[in-house]
């Protein structure tokens, strides 16, 4: 695609009709949760977006975002969409590599100051910078760098949102999310582990019709995505209802589909579109697979205790523990009725007295 | 731990100070006052059925006598339907099984939601009862302490909590489930120091009731 | 009737002329209380600690206290009454007491004079809130160490404070004394009924009390009939005869040891086997089951009440009864101190019905009896005049619906109660006593 391309001219170039473009922008607004008649301002809007630039930094990462957004569709509108943003920088995708990579990246940021978006996936690790580095470039300098003249920043996946999996406990490497470092700039996150590719694709959809931020929620993501709970949109619901649980994963009631709270499922405490949209084309999403939600888009998702124990169960403690304050509570126990005895004993001597 | 979430913290370092301080206060309590200088009865028995007259009182003092049924109908029942729907709720909700199962290592069948949505709203509208007839009855007006009204609170929010976790009312569900769980923390953490300890207690005092009466022949 | 109303009028103006119309002097404010909560400290153990700690202030037990059941008065439900012990048990002996004390106010001088009113005025401790409260408190136990915490102090209603101050120090009651037993010995002996008096080698002592000698000599005599019929080896001293224990009734725990070891010091020194208790309640309940921990050491005799002493004699052969011919019907009274307090609920039953007697219940009945309205001293105390009246009135309804021929008691209290209520009222029902109904209808 041409820089002066616009998007709809683009879109039809590559043999996407108008009914599948209208047909993106309906499934976009309405993930978006925008009025039907909004959908004709999308797809004008989107139609005659020019093609943002996007610089794409990867850190502490495994690439499973990029695998997401890539991989999982065969050529699909959301990925023409992708195809359509100028991604100015990606070191996972890009031709080029070494100094002219990094040099790509400093010339699309000088060439698009204050417009481009900055996407990052991975965390920072800010305990030793050297944990990380891409061309001698420590991870903390250059998201500072590249921060600086952008318009906002994705934040994808849950690392680079909420620190993710570097960032579980010990954190070996102090690593840290971007919102920990930036916080002059708009800041979405994206999270999921990884994010679902129409949320990535959606989230720029909403750049590229409004120019503008989509409403977040409080932990920064765009409510039009993460705004539903996972059970509250859960077909299995019902069997939650009526209390019919699957107990293991190869019983009864997991062949009938039952509900997998017992096997610990997140899906109450997590908020994202995987009831809704689902993955692999609508094709299912891990609950309907048969296992229990893990909450990966939610911060700490790996600290909150296992992922196969339910919900409902805490972190205890010890029996150790518990029968340690068992026993200092009968001595202090002891020890008052020793003292109250006293007490006693004075009132019967005086009495005799 | 940073970036503790309300949540974490419930079912972390919350819970475990909560257990902690359950243990240590009750340990206290029951062996403070049981521990306290006993007084020998010397007089001659005319009974000597310890665990006979004593059970029977555990028994027996689960139903009012005959002779006082009419008088006491409202708090027997209501007693009762609380304490039913109180532990149908606590014991055969599936999510509340699955933490007692963490913890004790054995877990027993649970009853469907609905039905436990049922007994957990009726425990909470007879302690509400419980609680206005504390106001307006002017005996128990008379006597009730700060303990008697903080205990019932305590153990409302709970319910009230949990209840609205349960049917997603009042924020959202992590948030209710944080605050449902603080609340049982906070009860815990009550119990001990308070009346609620008659659940430990009352067996003991029925228990020595009936041998104190036993003794003199009298089935209690 | 067969007690004339001088006689009950008699006993009034004796007590009467007792009382002063002012408190003791000589003990400070500061002092009683201390007293009153170094008593309660002595009797508080790990047992009452459960009690307290139990209490769940569901009022219940309110529904069981007859002083309620017939003012609603909230003030005498029966928990409100061991109040104060609960606010010194929590202050001072309880494991959470360091919690407790900031928000558990002392005990005043106030205070003590305010439950007064509620444990001797509105309690006779006739444990029928024992009965009903379903975390098994043993309540009446703990309103009594109230009662005793007063007496420390010497707050107890004056009358009782004379009386019991009489009888620590003269052992006499109202004047009644060893020489008022001998006269009433004297004239029972002209109606042909001996009582040995003193006798050597006895090994049953009999024990009677101030109001059987002033109201109801016949009772004695009654009892003096069964003993010797039953071919009992028996005396009474008349330096240790009283059955009634005015120590026990005013909370006065040191007047209560002395009055009690009159009894085991004499029935030691003389060798007794058995002490037959007359009809009363407390005199029993002092005895039977307070006497050994009062003295400290278990008895080296049995204390039986005249009741068991009947049904024993009964199943040896030693006395036959004769059957009522004409199917009178009775109703009994259960002395609180007898039947849920004393064991003695089916035995007086079942002496009556031997007698041929259509025995009818009150409703309620036996363990669940309401009592007399005038026992623990209850009936001597002018302030309560009107509270037992009117739990009279409601046993009288009670024994009016039995539509029995004559209500039958086994302690002269309760019967002289009844004489007060029925004087009062011009009730015609029959009161009579059980061992007179025995020894009128002994056989030959």
């Amino acid at each position: 695609m041409r820089k002066d391309q616009n998007l709809g001219e683009y879109l039809r170039s590559q043999g996407v009709s108008r009914r599948g473009f209208l047909k993106f922008c309906s499934a976009t607004a309405s993930l978006m949760a925008l009025p039907p008649s909004a959908v004709a301002q999308v797809a004008e809007a989107l139609a005659a977006a020019r093609r943002p630039s996007v610089i794409w930094l990867s850190f502490q990462e495994c690439t499973g975002c990029t695998e997401s957004l890539t991989r999982s569709h065969s050529p699909t509108v959301e990925s023409l969409i992708f195809d359509a943003i100028s991604l100015d920088y990606h070191h996972t995708l890009q031709a080029a590599a070494g100094h002219g990579a990094e040099a790509a990246r400093e010339a699309a940021q000088e060439e698009n100051k204050g417009e481009y978006i900055l996407v990052v996936d991975g965390s920072i690790p800010v305990d030793n910078p050297a944990y990380s580095t891409i061309a001698g470039i420590s991870n903390l300098d250059m998201l500072k760098h590249s921060a600086k003249d952008c318009f906002a920043i994705v934040a994808v996946g849950t690392c680079a949102a909420y620190g993710g999996l570097p960032g579980a406990e010990p954190n070996p490497t102090g690593a840290v999310a971007v919102s920990d470092i930036i916080t002059d700039k708009p800041i979405i996150n994206v999270s999921g582990c990884p994010p679902i590719p129409v949320v990535i694709t959606g989230v720029l959809a909403h750049f590229l019709t409004f120019g503008t931020i989509p409403e977040l929620d409080a932990l920064g993501r765009p409510t039009a995505f993460f705004g539903q709970n996972i059970h509250d949109r859960c077909y299995r619901r019902p069997f939650y209802e009526r209390g019919e649980f699957a107990e293991t994963f190869d019983d009864e009631g997991a062949r009938k589909g039952w509900c997998l709270y017992k096997l610990g499922c997140k899906g109450p405490i997590t908020y994202n579109a995987c009831a809704t949209v689902k993955w692999n084309q609508g094709m299912g999403f891990p609950i309907q697979a048969g296992h229990g939600c893990i909450a990966c888009s939610e911060p700490r998702f790996w600290d909150k205790g296992g992922f196969y124990d339910a919900l409902s169960t805490g972190d205890w403690g010890s029996r150790e523990a518990l029968l340690g304050a068992a026993a200092v509570g009968a001595a202090l126990g002891a020890g008052s009725a020793i003292r109250a005895r006293a007490r006693k004993r004075k009132a019967m001597a005086e009495e005799e007295a | 731990m940073e970036n503790m979430t309300l949540l974490d913290f419930a079912r972390g370092p919350g819970l475990q100070w909560a257990l902690w301080i359950f243990c240590l206060g009750v340990l206290w309590r029951i062996v403070g006052a049981m521990y306290l200088l006993g007084t020998k009865d010397l007089s001659k028995f005319r009974r000597n059925h310890y665990i006979r007259d004593g059970l029977r009182a555990c028994l027996t003092r689960s139903t009012p006598a005959e002779a006082f049924e009419d008088k006491i109908r409202f708090q027997h029942i209501s007693g009762y339907a609380w304490h039913i729907a109180l532990f149908v709720s606590v014991l055969f909700f599936a999510p509340h099984i699955l933490f007692f199962e963490s913890i004790f290592g054995f877990s027993w069948p649970h009853l469907p939601n609905t039905i436990i949505l049922f007994s957990g709203a009726v425990a909470t509208a007879l302690l509400i009862a419980l609680l206005i007839r504390r106001v307006v009855h002017p005996v128990q007006r008379l006597i009730s302490t700060i303990d008697d009204y903080i205990s019932i609170v305590v153990v409302l929010l709970p319910l009230i909590t949990g209840l609205a976790a349960f049917a997603h009312i009042g924020g959202r569900y992590e948030t209710m489930l944080a605050l449902h769980l603080l609340a049982v923390e906070l009860m815990l953490i009550w119990y001990p120091f308070s009346k609620l300890m008659h659940a430990f207690m009352t067996f003991p005092s029925r228990y020595q009731s009936g041998t104190f009466f036993g003794h003199r022949g009298v089935k209690a | 009737m067969n007690v004339e109303s001088t006689s009950v009028h008699e006993l009034e103006a004796a007590i009467e002329n007792l009382e002063p119309t002012v408190e003791r002097l000589g003990l400070s404010d500061e002092e009683r209380v201390a007293r009153a909560k170094r008593a309660f400290l002595r009797k508080l153990d790990g047992r009452k600690a459960v009690d307290l700690d139990t209490c769940l202030h569901c009022g219940m037990c309110a529904e069981a206290c007859p002083f309620y059941e017939t003012t609603q008065d909230e003030r005498y439900a029966p928990v409100h009454k061991y109040r104060l012990l609960r606010r010194v048990y929590r202050r001072q002996l309880s494991p959470m007491r360091f919690l407790y004390r900031p928000f558990t106010p002392d005990i005043t001088i106030d205070d003590l004079r305010e439950w007064r009113h509620y444990v001797f005025d509105a309690c006779t401790g006739c444990a029928r809130c024992d009965m009903i409260c379903p975390m098994g408190v043993n309540i009446s136990s703990l309103i009594r160490i109230v009662r005793e915490g007063i007496g420390a102090a010497d707050l107890m209603p004056p009358r009782l404070q004379r009386m019991k101050d009489e009888q620590q120090q003269k052992n006499s009651i109202v004047g009644v004394d060893g020489q008022r037993l001998r006269q009433e010995i004297a004239k029972l002996n002209e109606q042909g009924v001996t009582v040995p008096i003193d006798k050597d080698g006895a090994d049953t002592m009999l024990l009677t009390t101030v109001t059987e000698l002033r109201m109801f000599p016949s009772q004695l005599g009654a009892c003096a009939s069964i003993l010797t019929k039953a071919g009992a080896n028996w005396t009474m001293y008349p330096d240790a005869f009283e059955a009634a224990n005015i120590g026990y009734v005013a909370g006065d725990t040191a007047a209560m040891r002395v009055a009690t070891k009159r009894i085991v010091d004499k029935a030691k020194e003389k060798g007794i086997k058995t002490v037959v208790v007359g009809e009363t309640g407390h005199g029993y309940q002092t005895l039977r089951w307070l006497g050994a921990n009062t003295v400290g050491e278990r008895l080296p005799f049995d204390v039986v009440s005249i009741i068991e002493f009947i049904q024993q004699a009964q199943a040896d052969g030693r006395i036959a009864l004769k059957k009522q011919d004409n199917g009178a019907s009775v109703t009994y009274l259960d002395p609180c101190r007898l039947s849920r307090k004393g064991g003695l609920i089916e035995q007086p039953r079942e002496i009556l019905k031997s007698m041929g007697f259509d025995v009818r219940e009150t409703e309620p009945t036996g363990r669940e009896n309401y009592c007399c309205g005038g026992g623990c001293g209850e009936y001597v105390l002018s302030t309560g005049s009107e509270l037992r009246h009117r739990v009279f009135e409601l046993k009288k309804n009670q024994f009016d619906d039995t539509e029995a021929d004559g209500v039958v008691t086994a302690c002269a209290s309760c019967r002289f109660n009844l004489h007060v209520g029925a004087d009062k009222t011009n009730w015609q029902m029959p009161i009579k006593s059980l061992v007179e109904t025995v020894a009128a209808n002994m056989a030959d």
